[in-house]
Formats: structure tokens, sequence, C-alpha cells
């Protein structure tokens, strides 16, 4: 039974179809890569699968329960986080008080250990991205390094069981980049299922093991890394038509 | 461990000031304050202040609303005046004793402020701000509307006070004597309860709720997708603050309400959904002590205006003004932000001088 | 019953077209700069109190120099010192704390009570008679209606029309427009906001104004000091139409314009119930179209 399953999914906004009748799926333990160029819809599918927008038609079923259209919090709550491509951080609260929200929801705190505080978990998540010597740092004064790993950080203290990244590696500088390669790579060996929005073709092919390809909100794509880099639309899709 | 790391985390979101923490001033405040009656003030005296310790109350049960969650209520005279009115009511026409219809109102408010939040949180931004604004002008004029005693212009006449005349002459004062001893008693009586609730409300608004609220503030969606129920947040916060709001009503009818009414436009106004606004933002919003700095100083500097009758609200609130736009965060926290970085000045040379 | 339907039907419309003036300038100074102008009701009241001031200096008498120039005069003089008034609360008050929404608000409280203060200090207790614009009446069709309530008519609709044409064609109209819809683009386009907000301010205050100087006459003057109840108007008209639309003003105005008529018809004697009415109709629409009917977008996710 795939962990994930998006049937059909249509979004529309006014004349302009963002979605455009998506399937796809995702299996425990998979790594997916989501790639297309700028508006092709790869971050509306995210905000569809999430709650964050109601999709026109379509469903979407997670763990064979159909999450279609629930409230984004309730969605967290059943075992799906998500990053945003553009930061959100809570900018008046610490770098740990940021974590310490997503600790105190329902399934965080239901998955939390026996004797363990929710302060102690958001402590942990920050040493396991490596922000722990920020912690009383306002999150507004962060460099953007720092506040992508503190939404990993918020994201992984949910205690997920898919992880949606949007676009993780934007704006990293060459070690930072190579530190979140091996962060991925080491959450993937825990067990995590991940679908992973990026640009950066090169970090992504490296990590994920099969790559969705969407173009104006349509699926025009679906294989291994290798398989996609020689398809001939997708090829186009990137440099044109005259490049084949 | 857990202990003292905890202590720090939210250490970091609280303030120091100097090497005193904040909460022994707060405390030497508060005790500085019991002992002013030693002085032998007159009633009138004792009167203002008391009333100062309601609408810091008011005001700082808005601040956690306002200044946690972010949802700015412009009806929060709704709560006072529910309170007020229904404290009133069933003590005066019903024989109930005062200690228990204070705590009933206030849980009725907490009530009401879960019913009319569930519609009207779903609002954003000034149209929350101005749907809030609606409902105590409802009410007003509901209430405007049915016949006296219980009702009309006048409102509830003379309610009960806290403690009658009858209490000290029995105990064998004079009747003046127990009159200066009534108003002595609510003194004492409202200061308490203004120290207990503050300290209560500061406790919610530096809590993990509170955080929690914060990020609600900063940004929605993303709280969100920290698998937070934003609504059930919001609402909680809204009905805390409505119980301290209903708990400042309900002091208010039995103290200064008692000496004459509960009247509609002083319970259920315009005016006194905006005090509490005034108050915290001159003070500082956010910080549960702003507000209570800033009732004290508006409320008695208001009377030290008395004096210039014709030109003293003018000028007070004119004095208002110029401070919100000089000091926009607010003066109490501007001043503790002052001391914040002094001390941080003091910490960085000491560390020099250690190398 | 027909008398008073029809009653209803002419001064709902000649209620709804002056709301709408007063309601487009508190929509207009949200739509553009973002501020929820508490001080809306006083610049009204202020605007009947400088139109009654006006005409004592200019030598007006109600009784013994009528003159109807010397009523045109101050009602364009009084409109514009309100307007000026609103350009320096503006530029003093609200400018420097543009940022922050939460503080404008209050410095708008301010300014209303600072205001009300000001009124209070220089009339006292005094009523201050505001005449209207017209004289006598005619009765067609069996309702009765004053040439002032006419003329208040017909002004407000054209005003209303000059605006939206001033809006929709006008450079400064585009102006308006853009910085309605993003603030900082608007800057980066080379739109000196600060001057632009400022005009705003002062056609809302004149707006507001021009209402006071409108409505006061037909109800009695102990609403002279009230700044209150055009303010709570205003707040329930915007809401339903939608807060930033000018559309939504209109029609928000008329519906209310109709609601208050509709009680004070219907429900003699309980006049104090129309403010009431005219919110709770706000509170309906709101949990049902939180944005009202023709809302700006307040948020994007």
């Amino acid at each position: 039974m795939p962990l994930l399953e998006v049937e059909n999914l249509t979004k529309r906004f006014g004349g302009l179809t963002a979605v455009n009748n998506v399937s796809f799926h995702v299996d425990e333990g998979d790594i997916v890569g989501l790639i297309g160029p700028n508006g092709a819809g790869k971050t509306t599918l995210f905000n569809l699968i999430t709650g964050f927008l109601e999709p026109d038609s379509g469903t979407v079923r997670f763990k064979s329960e159909d999450i279609t259209g629930l409230g984004p919090h309730k969605i967290v709550n059943k075992g799906i986080a998500r990053t945003f491509q553009v930061v959100r951080p809570f900018r008046h609260l610490p770098a740990i008080a940021n974590v310490i929200v997503a600790c105190v929801s329902p399934r965080a705190s239901k998955k939390l250990e026996w004797l363990k505080s929710p302060e102690r978990k958001a402590l942990d998540m920050l040493e396991l991205v490596g922000l722990s010597e920020m912690m009383f740092e306002s999150a507004g004064n962060l460099a953007h390094g720092d506040l992508k790993r503190l939404e990993m950080a918020r994201a992984l203290a949910t205690e997920p069981d898919l992880l949606l990244l949007d676009e993780p590696f934007s704006g990293l500088n060459p070690i930072e980049t190579d530190y979140l390669t091996k962060s991925i790579q080491r959450l993937h060996l825990d067990g995590y299922t991940m679908v992973i929005v990026e640009h950066k073709l090169h970090e992504l092919m490296k990590l994920v093991r099969r790559v969705i390809v969407l173009h104006y909100g349509e699926k025009i794509a679906e294989g291994s890394p290798k398989e996609i880099s020689l398809n001939k639309k997708v090829i186009e899709v990137y440099m044109g038509k005259g490049a084949t | 461990m857990v202990g003292t790391f905890l202590k720090r985390v939210y250490s970091s979101f609280a303030t120091k000031v100097l090497d005193v923490p904040p909460r022994l001033l707060a405390f030497l405040f508060f005790l500085l304050l019991l002992f002013i009656p030693m002085a032998k003030p007159d009633s009138y005296t004792l009167l203002i202040l008391t009333i100062a310790y309601i609408y810091a109350l008011f005001a700082a049960s808005w601040d956690l609303l306002v200044g946690r969650s972010g949802q700015v209520s412009l009806g929060h005279a709704l709560f006072f005046g529910v309170a007020a009115y229904l404290s009133a009511f069933l003590s005066k026409f019903h024989g109930f004793p005062i200690w228990a219809t204070i705590p009933l109102s206030m849980l009725f408010c907490a009530l009401v402020a879960v019913l009319i939040g569930v519609p009207c949180l779903r609002v954003k931004g000034p149209y929350l701000t101005l749907v809030t604004l609606a409902f105590p002008l409802i009410l007003f004029v509901i209430i405007f509307s049915l016949p006296s005693p219980v009702g009309g212009e006048g409102g509830i006449a003379l309610p009960p006070r806290f403690f009658p005349r009858e209490f000290f002459m029995e105990r064998g004062f004079s009747l003046s004597e127990a009159v200066y001893l009534q108003t002595l008693a609510e003194y004492y009586l409202i200061l308490v309860s203004l120290f207990v609730s503050s300290i209560i409300l500061y406790r919610v608004a530096n809590s993990k709720t509170g955080i929690v609220l914060v990020s609600i503030l900063d940004d929605e969606s993303a709280s969100k997708a920290c698998g937070i129920n934003v609504t059930k947040y919001k609402l909680l916060a809204f009905a805390v603050s409505a119980l301290f709001a209903g708990l400042a009503g309900g002091l208010y009818a039995h103290s200064f309400g008692a000496q004459g009414a509960v009247a509609p436009e002083a319970v259920l106004g315009l005016t006194t959904s905006f005090y509490p606004v005034i108050m915290t933002i001159f003070g500082g919003i956010g910080t549960i002590y702003g507000p209570i700095v800033g009732a004290f100083t508006l409320w008695t500097l208001m009377e030290f205006f008395r004096v210039a009758a014709e030109l003293r609200a003018l000028i007070y609130i004119s004095i208002i003004i110029i401070f919100i736009v000089k000091w926009p965060t607010g003066v109490a926290k501007f001043v503790v932000e002052k001391l914040n970085d002094l001390a941080k000045e003091r910490e960085i040379d000491e560390r020099k001088k250690k190398k | 019953m027909i008398e008073n339907l029809t009653n209803l039907l002419v001064y709902g419309a000649i209620s709804g077209a002056v709301y709408a003036l007063l309601a487009l300038g508190f929509t207009l100074i949200y739509g553009v700069a973002d501020v929820v102008n508490m001080a809306h009701g006083a610049f009204y009241m202020l605007g009947a109190y400088a139109f009654s001031v006006f005409l004592i200096h200019l030598g007006y008498n109600s009784i013994t120099n009528p003159s109807p120039f010397l009523l045109f005069i101050a009602l364009i003089l009084a409109p514009i010192f309100v307007g000026f008034v609103g350009t320096i609360v503006y530029r003093s008050l609200i400018h420097p704390l543009i940022e922050d929404a939460l503080s404008v608000l209050v410095v708008t409280i301010g300014t209303a009570l600072i205001l009300q203060q000001i009124i209070l200090f220089i009339f006292g207790d005094k009523d201050m008679p505001v005449p209207k614009l017209l004289e006598g009446s005619i009765t067609p069709l069996g309702v009765t209606v004053t040439y002032h309530e006419l003329l208040s008519f017909v002004l407000s609709l054209s005003l209303i029309a000059v605006l939206w044409i001033f809006i929709a064609r006008s450079k400064i109209g585009g102006a308006m427009r853009a910085a309605a819809q993003d603030r900082e683009a608007a800057t980066l386009m080379g739109i000196n906001t600060e001057r632009l907000y400022m005009l705003t301010m002062a056609i809302s205050a004149l707006l507001a104004a021009i209402a006071g100087i409108l409505l006061v006459p037909p109800a009695a003057s102990p609403i002279l000091r009230e700044w209150t109840y055009p303010l709570v108007m205003s707040f329930a008209i915007v809401i339903l139409g939608g807060l930033g639309s000018i559309k939504g003003s209109l029609v928000g105005a008329f519906v209310i314009g109709y609601v208050e008529k509709f009680v004070l018809i219907f429900f003699p004697g309980m006049g104090f119930l129309k403010g009431a009415a005219a919110l709770i109709v706000m509170v309906l629409v709101l949990l049902f179209r939180p944005k009202g009917v023709f809302g700006k977008r307040v948020e994007a996710e």
C-alpha cells in the first residue's frame, strides 16, 4: 500500500489551471524528486497535499485515508510535514521557541517519550540540525542558511511519516549544500519518506530514486534520474525546442 | 537540570533589568502599593488608586489577547460590562453573595468569548477589529431599552458593595470610620486581585501556550504547518482574556459602581473599550506589565489634571498621543529595553576586564 | 402601510446617498493607506461645526440674512478646512507610525478624542445650529421631501460620480489604485506615498465633513457633539460592502441607509435602535461573508 496516493488532482485559479489532473504515488521509504520549470505548479501541488489549498477535483490519500481538503494542521497531525520555499520562521521568537511550537502540536505531544519535555525535544531537534548554539537567538536575526535548518527542525519535530521539502537547497552555499545532502541521506536511512521539490538538479539527482516532472501543471514524465535526464520532452521543456 | 534549562528558555523571552530579575521589581512595586495606606491618604485618593487597579487588570487582560495572539479587539468593554452587569444584577435582585456572583460572571464572560469568538475569529485584521467593536454597542442598546430598575440609561443602581458599612459598625467603628474602612478594604482586596491576576496572566503569556500564541501572531500559516490548531488557541486566548476582563468588571461593579450605579455608558461604552487599548499601547504591548504601568500612569495623571478643568482633557490626551508617537513601542517597554541594553553593556565590559 | 413604504423608499435612498459619501471617505483612506481612521466620525462632526462657524463669520443669519450665496461659500470652505486638518493629522501623527497598524489605530482614537475635547472647549454646552442648505419642501406622491434633502441627494451622487471618474481616470487616481494594491510596489515605481496619503486623507476628511453638513440639519442638534454614531455607521457600511471597495461602500451605504430609515419609520420612539440595527446587519454579514460583499483581499496565504 503506497504511503501517499495523489489521484487526478486539479486546481484552477480563475482562468489559469495551476495543477492539471496530476496523479502519482509515493511508497514508504521512497525518496522522490519533483521538478519542473518555474510556474509548473510544484508548490501548488504541495499546498494541495498539505491542505493549504483545496483542490477543485481529485483526491489525496495518505496511509489509505482520504485527506483531501482537510485543514493544514490536521494533515500535519496525520503525519505529513512540509518546509516552505521561502522560509517562514517566527521572527518574534528565539530559535528554540520556534521548534517548541511544533513540539506542542498534538501529534508531537503524543509521540513524546515518557519523561521528555517538549523543551527538551526542541533542543534535540536543534542539535540534530546543528543549531543548538543559536537556540536563544531571535529567529529574526538568523542567517538564511540557519533559517533553512530551523525550518527542517520544526518539520521534523512534528514526527512526520512523510516529509515534503520545498526547494531546501535554495540560497545555500557549497558547505551548507553538502551538509544538507548528508542530512537528507541520513534521514532517508532513518526511514523518512520524502518528496523534494528542487531546481538544483545536480544535487537532487544524487539523492532521489525517482523523479516526477511537471510542466504547466501537468505531469509530463516520471522515472529514474537517469531516464529523466535522457527524456526528450523533459530536455525540451528545460532547454527549449532547439536542444534535442 | 531540566529546571534550570527551562528557566533559561523563558528568560530569553522575558527580560532582565540590570541584575535584578523583573519579578523582584514587580514584587517591590506591589509591596509599595500595599504600604501606601500607611500614609493615611483620604478616601478619594484610595478610590482613585483602586479604580486604577481595576483598569490595570482590564488592560492587562486585553494585552494577553492582543499582545500575544495579535487579535485586536476593540470591544473588550463587552466582557467588562457583561460581568459588571451580571454580578450587579444577581447580587442586587436575586440576593446572591458577591463572592459567588463575581466568579460566575467571570465564567460567563469566558463562555461569551467562546461563543462570539467562533464567528469573529474567522474574520481577519481590521474586519476583526471592527466586528469586536460592535458587540458591546449592541448590548448597550439592548440594556438601554430594558425597563428600569434593570436597564435604561441609569443601569442598575446601587448594587451591593463588597463590605457593607454594617460590617464595620458591628465591630465598634463609628459611621465615618466605617465609610473610610469600606474604601480601604476594597483597596486591598482589589490590589491583591490585581497582583494575583497579573501573575497568572504573566505566566500564561510566557508559557508554551504563550509561545504558540506568538507564533500565531507572527505567521498563522506557518503555525498551522507546525500542527497547531490555530482557531483553538485563538479562542483560548480570547476566553482567558475575557475571564480577567470579567473579573475587572465584577470588581468595578461592587466598588465604584456600588457607590452610584452600574450604567451602560460607563461599562459598555466605546470609550470603555478604548481605555485598555490606549493604556496598553502607552505602556508597551505584549508585556503584561506595560498595560499595568500604563493604567497607573494615565489614570493618576488624569487626576492630576483635574485641577485645570476645562483644558485638562485636551492637554491630557495630547500628551498621550505625543508619547505614543515618540515611543511607539510603549513607555514601560522602552525603559525596560534601555535598562537591558545597559545590562548587556555592563556584561560586555566585565568580560573585557576578565580578559 | 403604503405610505410608510413609499417614505422608506425615498428617505432610504436619500440617506443612502449621503452615507455613501461618508463611507467612501472611510474606505478610501483604508484602501490606499491601510489606515482604519477612528477619527472619521470626528471629521464629520468637525465639518458641521466648521460650517456653522464660517457662516457666522461671513455674516449669515437665518433670520436677518439668510443668503444662499453665503451658504454656498461656507459649503466650500468648511470641507476644505476639515480636509486641511485631516492632512495635518496625517502628517504629524499617523505617518510616523504608518508601519504599525495598531499604533495608527490608537492615534486615530486619540485624535477623535482630542477633536471632541477641542470642540467641547470652544463651544461648551452651547448648541450650534447648523442651518439647512435650502428651506421648503415638496410633496410628490404623498412623500414629503425637503429641498435640503433633495439637494443632499443630488450633491452626494454628483460628488461620488466625480470621485469615481477621478480615481478611474486621473494620474493621481491611478496612483491611489496602485497604492491600494501594493504599497511597496507603488513606492518602487516612484510614487511619493507620503504625499499621496496626505492627499487621500484630505479627501477622506473632506467627504466626512460634507456628509456632516448635509446630515446634521435634518436631525436634532444634540447629535452635533457625537462622533461615535457616524463612525459606527461608517464601519457597518464599509464592512458590509468590503473594506477598500468603492462599489462595496456604495452598496453598503444604501443597505444601511434603508436599515436606518426602516427602524425610524416602523419603530417610532425607538430611534436609538438604529445604530444597533446597523451593527447587527454588519455582524451578520461578516459571519457569512467575512470579506464583505466586494472585499479587498486583506491577506494572502
